[in-house]
């Protein structure tokens, strides 16, 4: 009998995200620890051994980051391909990691779009239109018509996702699988490219100066070669570490307070806030 | 008149709730608690001015009415804003004798607002930071590979440790800010000026971490050196072209169809794809 995952580890699953996707935030693995601990119960239930069961979870050890809930829906569908994993499916981790590298990108996109910059300004509007004078029913009415629509929208993301990864399955494991997950990858990759241009955002503030009135701004001339050019170079900087000098994520974070200590000391780098 | 401790330690635990990577969750957190229109409501029912504080809340609400933040890029910090901001903001329009729902009211708390919020940041720096040491332990678990371990750590560390976080940098600030009053703004602002040495590397730092996050997920993707062309395409997208991440998501799924084509060409034709791949590639044999 295939096995299935139950409505009860399902919702523990849901529940778990939905509060949890970012209480434990930190720069470098922003959503990951939400999204283990909504995987646990899933793993736990689907499989035996404790063997099978810490391979599955160490799935999910990759970084992970979207509109936490739009990206509800990320989680139902590996929650699908789990229980087809635990069923024999022969899906390897890089087509899971493929498939949320590929969806957390343009999900974020949507979701920051649609439900933080459309939906709740709207809510806002129409609540703040309601407290005039200092009326209670303003933040009342945002708070139960949001609380509402988010439950029910995130619970909908989380079902639409369990079902379409059940079926999505075969497409990923039939004879074309090799093709669609060159290019699930494909995809994956380039929202990533587009993710370090938008997401990061390191800048210079170095001035040569030449002379009285002539002198060399730094990011302008980064910006004639390439737009966003220290977004590339350090991202490809900290890959370099990483993978051809096997150094851990955090030594390559403290390396980089060196770097910024240094580049602040000689005026590399000059964030320019002001109170 | 001043805030009172019982009345700080309230304000201080709603920070820790409502804060962006905060322990009421996102929805609930974030998004509810931490709006400076619901925070109005909350922190008018802890000081016992319903009115003015929604009155307040509104005002500051304007300013943040589309506070988006892409990637845990933070401008403004919700917690402080809120909880720190509209109690001071009340606090300095009673000192002044203004009428709450005056123009200089208002201007006075949006101002107040958006001072704090930028201070805020630093609080939320702190607590993402800290968050690293109970990921670190999270990790130990995982490699640790014993289950019952791990069935008992990461929710820990997910949804208990956090609170530590959120203890030195919310709750503490909050109600040592609360209680020495607006005078404490200043203060800080003398002692650790944003032209200064501390604050440029912080968050200089801030600037830099999301290539770590980005590295490691092209540590997963890039498996040989031409996968940097496919990402450098991405990149290029968003950065020359001004394509926002679902125009370059769609644009992604068109040249992923045409390769899918191709591959798919390659699965139906073997004798093709043999001769083809006979000269530089022995995957592709195994497949057929």
């Amino acid at each position: 009998m295939p096995k299935t995952v139950s409505k009860k580890a399902r919702n523990s699953a849901f529940l778990r995200w939905i509060y949890g996707n970012l209480t434990c935030f930190s720069q470098e693995h922003m959503q990951t620890f939400g999204y283990l601990a909504a995987m646990l119960p899933v793993v736990d239930e689907l499989y035996d051994t404790e063997e099978e069961k810490v391979t599955a979870l160490s799935t999910y050890r990759t970084f992970f980051n979207t509109e936490p809930q739009i990206g509800t829906m990320v989680v139902g569908l590996t929650v699908g391909l789990e229980e087809a994993r635990a069923n024999g499916e022969p899906l390897d981790d890089d087509t899971i990691n493929g498939i949320r590298a590929g969806l957390m990108g343009p999900l974020a996109g949507l979701g920051d779009s649609i439900i933080v910059g459309t939906f709740i300004p709207i809510l806002l509007g129409i609540a703040l239109g309601l407290s005039t004078g200092g009326n209670a029913l303003g933040p009342l009415f945002y708070i139960v018509a949001w609380n509402v629509a988010m439950y029910f929208g995130m619970k909908f993301a989380f079902d639409q996702g369990y079902e379409l990864g059940g079926s999505a399955v075969e497409a990923l494991v039939g004879p074309q699988s090799a093709a669609l997950r060159s290019s699930i990858v494909m995809v994956g990759t380039m929202v990533i490219g587009s993710v370090a241009a938008t997401w990061i955002n390191i800048t210079t503030a170095l001035v040569v100066p030449f002379s009285a009135d002539s002198s060399l701004v730094l990011q302008d001339t980064l910006d004639s070669i390439y737009p966003k050019l220290l977004n590339f170079v350090f991202v490809w900087f900290c890959w370099w570490l990483m993978t051809k000098r096997k150094m851990s994520p955090t030594v390559v974070m403290g390396l980089l307070v060196v770097i910024a200590l240094v580049g602040v000391l000689i005026g590399f780098f000059n964030p320019g806030l002001s109170y | 008149m001043g805030i009172s401790m019982i009345q700080a330690i309230l304000l201080g635990l709603f920070a820790c709730l409502a804060s962006l990577p905060g322990m009421g969750g996102t929805t609930i957190g974030n998004y509810t608690l931490g709006r400076p229109l619901v925070g109005g409501l909350i922190v008018g029912l802890i000081l016992g001015d319903i009115q003015t504080g929604i009155i307040v809340g509104a005002s500051i609400q304007l300013v943040y009415i589309a506070l988006v933040t892409p990637g845990g890029t933070v401008s403004a910090d919700v917690r402080a804003v809120t909880y720190i901001g509209i109690p001071l903001a009340i606090l300095a329009i009673r000192a002044q004798g203004l009428d709450p729902s005056s123009e200089a009211a208002s201007g006075l708390a949006a101002s107040l607002g958006a001072a704090v919020g930028t201070l805020g940041t630093v609080l939320f720096y702190g607590t993402a930071t800290l968050n690293l040491v109970w990921q670190g332990i999270g990790w130990k678990a995982m490699d640790g590979g014993k289950w019952d371990t791990i069935k008992k750590t990461i929710p820990m560390v997910d949804f208990v440790f956090p609170w530590i976080s959120h203890i030195l940098f919310s709750f503490i600030p909050t109600v040592a800010i609360c209680m020495a009053g607006e005078s404490m703004v200043g203060l800080m602002k003398d002692y650790l000026p944003m032209d200064g040495i501390a604050m440029k590397t912080l968050f200089t730092v801030g600037s830099l971490l999301p290539a770590v996050g980005v590295a490691i997920l092209c540590k997963q993707v890039v498996q040989k050196p031409l996968d940097w062309v496919t990402f450098g395409l991405g990149f290029t997208l968003a950065a020359v072209m001004g394509c926002n991440l679902i125009a370059s998501a769609l644009i992604a799924v068109f040249f992923a169809l045409i390769n899918f084509k191709v591959e798919q060409l390659k699965t139906a034709r073997p004798a093709i794809a043999a001769a083809g791949a006979a000269s530089f590639d022995d995957e592709e044999e195994e497949d057929i």
